[in-house]
C-alpha cells in the first residue's frame, strides 16, 4: 500500500522480490546496497539462518530522491524462497505495491520457478489482491552461467511469463540487469500512482 | 526528541502517550510495515527499518498465537538489559495499526500498558472517516525524474 503524504510531499512504496530458493533475491538487494550512496539508503536488514539462507526477509530502504516534487522512498523486501516458508512469504507480501519475480535461469530449476510463480499468484489471491492488477516484472537471473546449464530467455519466458510483463536478463552477483529491473518495477509502480490507481490494496493518501 | 507523523490526526494522541508514559521511542504503523507516526528516531531510514522489523515480529507472533490458541496474541513484551519493548495492535475505525514503543527505567510495563489503552481510545476518537479515493500524485511525465534519480543512485549519471 503506497503512502502518499501531501502535507510533507512524500511517497513510500513497498517492493517485494519474490522467487524460488537460491534464485538471487538477496543478491539483488546486496548489489543495490553496494552501489547506492550511503546517504540514500538505510542499513540492510537480513533475517537469515547461520548459512545465510533468508529466514524471514531482507529489507533495504532506499531514498529515490524527488520525483514530480515528491520525496520518494522505496522499501525493498525479499521473501524466503524455500517451499516450507509459505506463511512467511504471505506475511511479507502483505501491502506490496509491486513485485519483482526473480527466476533462476538454470535448466534444472525450471519447475521450481513455475511453482514459485504459481505460489505468488495464490498468495496474492488469498490476500484479496487480483494478481493481474499487481505491478510485476520478471528477472531471469544467473544468465552469466555456462550456456549448457541455463535456459535461454525465450524458453524461460514461455515457461513463466504467461502474463507478458516486462522481463530482464540479469547477473545479480555482478550487477548486469539489477538496475534495469529496479527501474522497470519503479516505473510501473509510480505510473500506477500517477494514474491514481492502486494494486488492490488501496493507496493511503493523507493530510494536505 | 522529535515526533513526526504522516497523518496529522495521529500527532496529538501520540505526543500525549509519549509524555504520559515517558517512553524513549514510539512507532505507529500499518501491518504492512508502513510508518504513520514516530517519536524518537533521528533518521527516516532507521524508522523504516524499525517498522519492517516490528511488522515482522507482530506478524509472526500473531501467526504463532493463532496456531497455539486459535487467535493472535494481544501484545508482546521483551526485556533488554536497559530498555524494554512493548508491541501491540491498535484498532481504529480506519483499520488495525501496529504500535511499538521502547522505554527505560523512567517508565514501566504497567504504565505503558495503561497509557497504551488510552492511546487506542484517543486514536479511535481522532480518526477522521476515510476520505475520497486518492488523486493522482505524480505528474504524467515523472519518468524523467525517476530515470535521473536512479542513475544518480547507481552512479550512472
Amino acid at each position: 500500500m503506497s503512502l502518499v503524504n501531501y502535507a510533507t510531499r512524500e511517497i513510500t512504496c513497498k517492493i517485494v522480490y519474490y522467487g524460488p530458493g537460491r534464485s538471487g533475491k538477496t543478491t539483488n538487494l546486496h548489489y543495490i546496497y553496494s552501489q547506492v550512496p550511503e546517504d540514500r539508503r538505510g542499513n540492510m536488514v537480513s533475517l537469515a539462518t547461520q548459512t545465510d539462507r533468508t529466514l524471514f526477509f531482507d529489507f533495504l530502504p532506499l531514498d529515490l530522491g524527488s520525483i514530480s516534487g515528491f520525496t520518494t522512498k522505496f522499501q525493498l523486501y525479499t521473501v524466503p524462497g524455500q517451499v516450507y516458508y509459505q506463511t512467511t512469504r504471505r506475511l511479507v507480501l502483505q501491502g506490496a505495491d509491486g513485485v519483482v519475480f526473480v527466476a533462476d535461469s538454470q535448466a534444472r530449476q525450471r519447475e521450481e520457478n513455475i511453482e514459485s510463480f504459481q505460489d505468488l499468484h495464490a498468495n496474492l489471491s488469498e490476500q484479496g489482491v487480483d494478481p493481474r492488477s499487481m505491478p510485476l516484472v520478471v528477472q531471469y537471473n544467473k544468465q552469466d552461467l555456462p550456456k549448457d546449464l541455463i535456459l535461454p530467455v525465450s524458453e524461460l519466458s514461455d515457461a513463466i511469463n504467461f502474463r507478458g510483463v516486462s522481463e530482464y536478463s540479469a547477473d545479480a552477483l555482478h550487477g548486469p540487469g539489477v538496475f534495469e529491473t529496479l527501474r522497470g518495477i519503479s516505473e510501473i509502480v509510480l505510473r500506477r500512482l500517477s494514474a491514481g490507481g492502486s494494486s488492490g490494496a488501496a493507496s493511503s493518501a493523507v493530510s494536505r | 526528541m522529535m515526533t513526526s507523523v504522516v497523518e496529522s490526526w495521529i500527532e496529538s494522541p501520540l505526543k500525549r502517550f509519549v509524555e504520559d508514559a515517558e517512553v524513549d521511542l514510539a512507532l505507529l504503523m500499518h501491518p504492512s510495515g508502513q510508518v504513520l507516526a514516530q517519536h524518537g528516531f533521528a533518521r527516516s531510514m532507521d524508522v523504516m527499518s524499525a517498522c519492517a522489523l516490528a511488522a515482522g515480529i507482530y506478524a509472526t507472533s500473531a501467526e504463532l498465537g493463532r496456531m497455539l490458541e486459535g487467535r493472535p496474541f494481544r501484545g508482546i513484551h521483551q526485556v533488554g538489559t536497559e530498555r524494554q519493548l512493548f508491541l501491540a495492535e491498535a484498532h481504529s475505525p480506519r483499520g488495525a495499526y501496529i504500535f511499538v514503543t521502547v522505554f527505560g527505567a523512567e517508565s514501566s510495563l504497567g504504565l505503558v500498558r495503561l497509557y497504551f489503552d488510552e492511546l487506542v481510545v484517543r486514536i479511535s476518537e481522532a480518526a477522521p472517516p476515510e476520505g475520497p479515493a486518492p488523486e493522482p500524485a505524480l505528474t504524467e511525465h515523472f519518468e524523467r525524474d525517476l530515470n535521473r534519480n536512479l542513475a544518480v543512485l547507481f552512479g550512472r549519471a
